[in-house]
């Protein structure tokens, strides 16, 4: 099941989801504000990718600029039956950070292949300007907090789409 | 970059009618080795490529055939052919002057060059 905090994620993020056959699909702003997720059943485990996705990002960031002298735009872990890819995005509202989980159902190939196709979507998504000032990294914890009421509690703006297959 | 694998892989780019060959990895769908025409979109091609071929192998498993030997593709301008072995695809794009029979020899020895 896919749950968006914004309406204009949702189609870029099911396309994707539909066409790499992906298990998990995790998108968030640095800030920690939740976008978008597929495949999470519980809040816990969103916070919980969402915060290890954010501190693999900065550290690979960093080894990247330290070894190259710009930071690593994707990073791609193959586990004994379930792999990572954990990939930059941006957004007309700025950049985001794109975490999914698949397994042989799946390969490394095409989950490139369609978040290509995912980043030029979430890149000409037509959205409003952002309403409030830049969110801080600070605020991590609060703002992931926030989100995952909206996606997994009763807030307003919780929006769930079954995937087809 | 060159591999000790592309001279292998080249050659099969000198068949009439072969516009494209390359080595895929049949998990990661990512290629290994390639001699592609300019303008071909390898990485997707490369990643569609394995995952159809990785398919069709699971579903000759299901009916009990054995292994797929070689996977032949017909379109309206060509030809997608490939055979794999020892989790790698050896993948051809051919357009339709291409002798397939031929093509089809020349792949299986050259994945027995690839793959030993």
């Amino acid at each position: 099941m896919i749950s968006v905090a914004e309406p204009w994620v949702e189609a870029p993020l099911k396309r994707f989801v539909d066409d790499a056959r992906v298990m998990f699909a995790l998108l968030i702003y640095p800030s920690g504000q939740v976008l978008g997720q597929s495949g999470f059943a519980r809040a816990v485990d969103v916070m919980s990718a969402a915060a290890l996705a954010a501190g693999i990002h900065a550290t690979v960031r960093e080894l990247g600029r330290t070894l190259e002298g710009k930071g690593f735009r994707d990073v791609f872990h193959a586990g004994a039956k379930r792999r990572v890819y954990l990939a930059e995005a941006t957004t007309p509202r700025g950049p985001c950070l794109f975490l999914t989980v698949f397994d042989d159902q799946s390969s490394l190939g095409l989950v490139q292949l369609y978040f290509e196709e995912l980043r030029t979507a979430l890149a000409q998504a037509k959205v409003q300007a952002p309403t409030a000032a830049p969110m801080l990294d600070e605020n991590f914890e609060a703002e992931l907090n926030r989100n995952l009421a909206m996606l997994f509690g009763r807030a307003p703006g919780r929006r769930h789409i079954t995937p087809t297959s | 970059m060159k591999t000790n694998m592309t001279p292998i892989i080249s050659a099969l780019t000198r068949q009439r009618g072969v516009t494209g060959s390359m080595l895929v990895d049949e998990a990661d769908g990512v290629i290994i080795d390639a001699t592609l025409h300019v303008g071909m979109k390898g990485p997707a091609f490369a990643a569609l490529a394995a995952s159809l071929y990785r398919k069709a192998r699971l579903s000759a498993d299901a009916a009990g055939l054995g292994g797929v030997t070689f996977l032949r593709l017909r379109a309206a301008e060509g030809h997608v052919c490939a055979a794999g072995r020892n989790d790698m695809v050896l993948v051809i794009i051919a357009d339709t002057r291409a002798n397939i029979g031929l093509i089809r020899m020349e792949m299986l020895k050259a994945l027995e060059r690839l793959t030993t």
